[in-house]
């Protein structure tokens, strides 16, 4: 997924002192007109990807299973409450070992593979490829033969919700301080994540919400709640402030 | 880092009774709990992480899906650690060409079938995976791992494969071939030498894990060799890469071995029974590596076991052929002759061999087996092109 | 993953000079692929990306390097492997050979995925003749689990050896929706390709 890409270039940039880090933060795309039908929607929320933990002083993520649990209670709690509360259901899907499962898997890869791209060669400012730099360009597919995957017979779309938390630790903390006073740019801390929608009938991705700098803290309740509505912002159909 | 009570009760155990020389060392094993339970913030993060790994690991497009020799890896496992402790840990096998195992928190080992190729017995193959299982029972802390990489060996793949599974966004070193699960230099003793009493304890001699650096090591030298590099003084890469060596870990592993006195059937035929049906694979993924002299030194040690069967011969003679320096062609020509004699005439070994022919100027005997190879296999997916050669 | 970082420093640069982006390709002829190598004639608008692994490689792409990608390896002499080296003294790729004949052409872009992309899993499929600009050449798919999002890819390619040159363009892409949805941009291109002299 994008998920290496955006680290380095967190890491990148502070250390090239360019102003990535302010100018692309986060980003929204959705395919032209789409706007999600509300009362009687079914959303298959497909194994979502949560991970909490802390940044070590040399920059690397330590993973916390209290931190992790809490956040991926509260997450899809919110979640469920945020698209349920315009009356759709939400459904949670596990991706299992099984020869039937085994569709959802592969598109599951695809998934990550066109997030990547979407995130890499149209968010990303310095790499956009230029056919996808007009304005209402998002034209973004796993194509139609998502309808003959079995596990999503029912459901008219599929949410990737992918986030991970790394709270600086008080050894990062006190290198981004000598950091600075160096010249020297230190990030501490990290917090991105990204929310895609997929039209089950056609495959398309109707929607895709990046955000390398994601406030609200998941372990809590109201941080959770704050989260939720940063990575649905943009979503179609979505009055923004509403629950 | 949280040292084990068990490393101190190690020192301090009853004599369990053995039947070794009363004037030799004895290797002591500490009682084994059993359904430990993660203690520490650290510790349940990495289980988790280890959790979800495994997971991802089940669903990976690289594991190797054969009851048979799963089954082969637990049943060494459990004759070297014993049932007791074998119990609940789960083995995957990866298809990934290099030299590797590892050992999770939760009780998840991996094994590559790079490993599998390399090792030459299943006392070989005991050693290694004592010595991950050994960590494991040790509850060995995970933290101070970095990221490494070097060109060629376990972690290229690592760095290039770091995408596969990974759990989560961001950190590429949380992936799918457990690279977080690297140890200290004093871990890896630790586990060297409790994974040396599981060996001596078992059927299988214990000096079969000094054995494995040993032919690491030389392996190592076969290729910097090759590649017109100076010999090393110390070794990085690869296996070397998450488990620090310096020469002397062969060196100590063996005088403990020699002090055990221990003795036993090291059943290397057994191992290449065990993995014959997967050894042409492994053999072509690994000559596919670029390595010349490293691959011919796998080759020369299977050969030492085994002898020269077809299998190796046809693995050889491709190796040549690739390489394709002029004489090269007449080597694997002779080669693929060889493993043709001993027996092994697949369509590949007729086909490698009329190329070889073809490219050594011999086109009409080259033309000969290119029309056996076409016989012998009519739907062969490259039987148009190969036709071209195959004069009307 | 080094292939990210030096996109990602790349493309940081290019925050600065914008000139040094990725290209467009519109559709016509186009006589300067891999600086001149190849000409061929686009029915569509393709982009050409901005980084280049290795003299001899040009990637073209629609969405995406791992969703749709042409790539081009033109003129690679005896002696050169397809792509830029990683670490030639200690991890050399495989290269180019003098004596290499058309069937040995797929197993050399075999062995360079495994050693320069850690592809370990990967197969070669049909392999027939065909001709690239009037000269002899060979036709062949593979598949392969891209590493990175282990997704399983198709590659489709056509490869001639001229001058004791070697000429590659394959069109690859996910085996689920992506491949049979662009071969045939990709095979209506091959038509139209042409090598220089």
């Amino acid at each position: 997924m994008f998920r290496r890409l955006i680290s380095h270039l967190l890491v990148l940039s502070a250390a090239l002192a360019l102003p990535f880090a302010a100018a692309a933060q986060e980003k929204t795309g959705s395919k032209d007109g789409f706007t999600l039908q509300q009362g009687s929607v079914r959303i298959a929320l497909l194994e979502p990807r949560i991970i909490v933990g802390e940044q070590s002083t040399g920059g690397l993520f330590e993973p916390n299973a209290d931190w992790t649990a809490q956040a991926r209670e509260n997450l899809e709690r919110e979640l469920t409450n945020a698209l349920g509360g315009v009356g759709n259901e939400v459904v949670r899907l596990n991706l299992n070992v099984t020869p039937e499962a085994d569709s959802l898997r592969r598109y599951n890869y695809l998934f990550g593979a066109v997030a990547g791209s979407v995130v890499e060669y149209q968010f990303f400012p310095g790499n956009r490829l230029p056919t996808k730099k007009q304005e209402k360009s998002f034209e973004w597919s796993v194509g139609p033969g998502l309808r003959d995957v079995a596990a999503l017979e029912g459901f008219d779309y599929v949410l990737m919700i992918r986030t991970k938390d790394a709270y600086g630790s008080t050894g990062r903390k006190a290198l981004q301080i000598v950091g600075l006073l160096a010249g020297v740019g230190v990030t501490s801390g990290e917090h991105v994540g990204m929310a895609g929608l997929v039209d089950v009938k056609t495959g398309d991705l109707v929607w895709l919400n990046a955000d390398l700098q994601m406030g609200g803290d998941p372990r809590t309740p109201e941080g959770a709640a704050k989260r939720v509505s940063q990575l649905l912002e943009g979503f179609p159909g979505m009055e923004p402030g509403k629950p | 880092m949280k040292r084990s009570v068990i490393v101190t009760a190690i020192a301090l155990a009853a004599t369990i009774p053995l039947a070794v020389n009363a004037a030799d060392d004895e290797p002591v094993l500490p009682p084994y709990v059993p359904a430990y339970e993660p203690q520490s913030v650290d510790e349940r993060g990495m289980w988790m992480m280890a959790d979800e790994q495994e997971k991802l690991m089940a669903l990976s497009e690289l594991r190797i899906d054969d009851e048979e020799l799963n089954a082969y890896v637990e049943r060494v496992l459990c004759d070297t650690v014993g049932k007791d402790r074998c119990t609940g840990v789960r083995v995957h096998i990866l298809n990934i060409p290099a030299f590797n195992a590892t050992m999770s928190p939760n009780g998840a080992m991996t094994v590559w079938s790079g490993l599998l190729l390399r090792v030459r017995s299943e006392a070989q193959l005991a050693a290694v995976l004592g010595h991950e299982f050994a960590h494991f029972e040790m509850r060995h802390s995970l933290k101070g791992f970095e990221q490494r990489r070097s060109a060629s060996d376990a972690w290229s793949w690592l760095a290039v494969l770091g995408g596969i599974a990974q759990v989560n966004t961001g950190d590429a070193q949380v992936s799918l071939v457990g690279s977080i699960f690297q140890f200290n230099r004093g871990q890896e003793t630790e586990a060297d030498l409790l994974g040396l009493k599981y060996l001596a304890q078992s059927p299988y001699p214990s000096r079969a894990a000094s054995e494995v650096w040993q032919q690491l090591m030389e392996e190592a030298d076969a290729t910097d060799f090759g590649r017109k590099l100076k010999r090393r003084e110390s070794y990085r890469a690869g296996f070397f890469d998450t488990h620090p060596t310096s020469l002397s870990r062969a060196d100590y592993l063996l005088d403990q071995a020699l002090a055990y006195n221990d003795s036993g059937d090291p059943r290397d035929d057994e191992h290449y029974a065990a993995i014959k049906k997967h050894l042409p694979k492994f053999l072509s993924d690994q000559v596919k590596l670029n390595d010349f002299n490293g691959t011919e030194y796998i080759l020369s040690g299977i050969a030492g076991t085994t002898g020269w069967t077809g299998e190796l011969l046809h693995a050889r003679a491709e190796l040549f052929a690739a390489r394709g320096n002029p004489r090269d062609l007449i080597t694997s020509t002779t080669l693929y002759l060889q493993a043709m004699e001993a027996g092994y005439r697949p369509p590949e070994t007729l086909r490698g061999l009329g190329l070889s022919l073809v490219k050594s100027g011999k086109r009409s005997e080259g033309a000969k087996y290119l029309e056996d190879y076409l016989a012998a296999a009519p739907e062969a997916p490259d039987a148009a092109i190969i036709k071209m050669y195959v004069p009307k | 993953m080094l292939r990210h970082i030096t996109a990602a420093l790349t493309a940081l640069t290019l925050l600065s000079f914008p000139a040094a982006a990725h290209k467009v390709i519109e559709p016509g002829l186009n006589n300067n692929i891999v600086k001149g190598v190849f000409s061929a004639k686009p029915e569509s608008r393709w982009n050409r990306l901005q980084q280049r692994d290795g003299n001899f490689q040009e990637v073209w792409t629609i969405d995406g390097d791992r969703l749709n990608r042409i790539v081009f390896y033109g003129g690679v002499p005896v002696g050169q492997p397809l792509l830029r080296e990683r670490d030639k003294k200690r991890d050399p790729l495989p290269a180019v050979t003098g004596n290499m004949l058309l069937p040995d052409i797929p197993l050399l872009l075999e062995r360079t995925y495994r050693t320069k992309y850690g592809v370990a899993i990967m197969s070669i499929g049909k392999q027939e003749p065909a001709t690239l600009d009037g000269r002899p050449a060979i036709a062949f798919d593979y598949t392969y689990i891209d590493p990175e999002y282990e997704v399983e890819t198709k590659g489709e390619a056509i490869a001639a050896l001229d001058n004791g040159k070697l000429y590659l363009v394959a069109f690859e892409a996910p085996a689920v929706y992506y491949f049979g949805r662009d071969v045939e941009k990709f095979r209506n291109l091959v038509t139209t390709l042409s090598l220089k002299g």
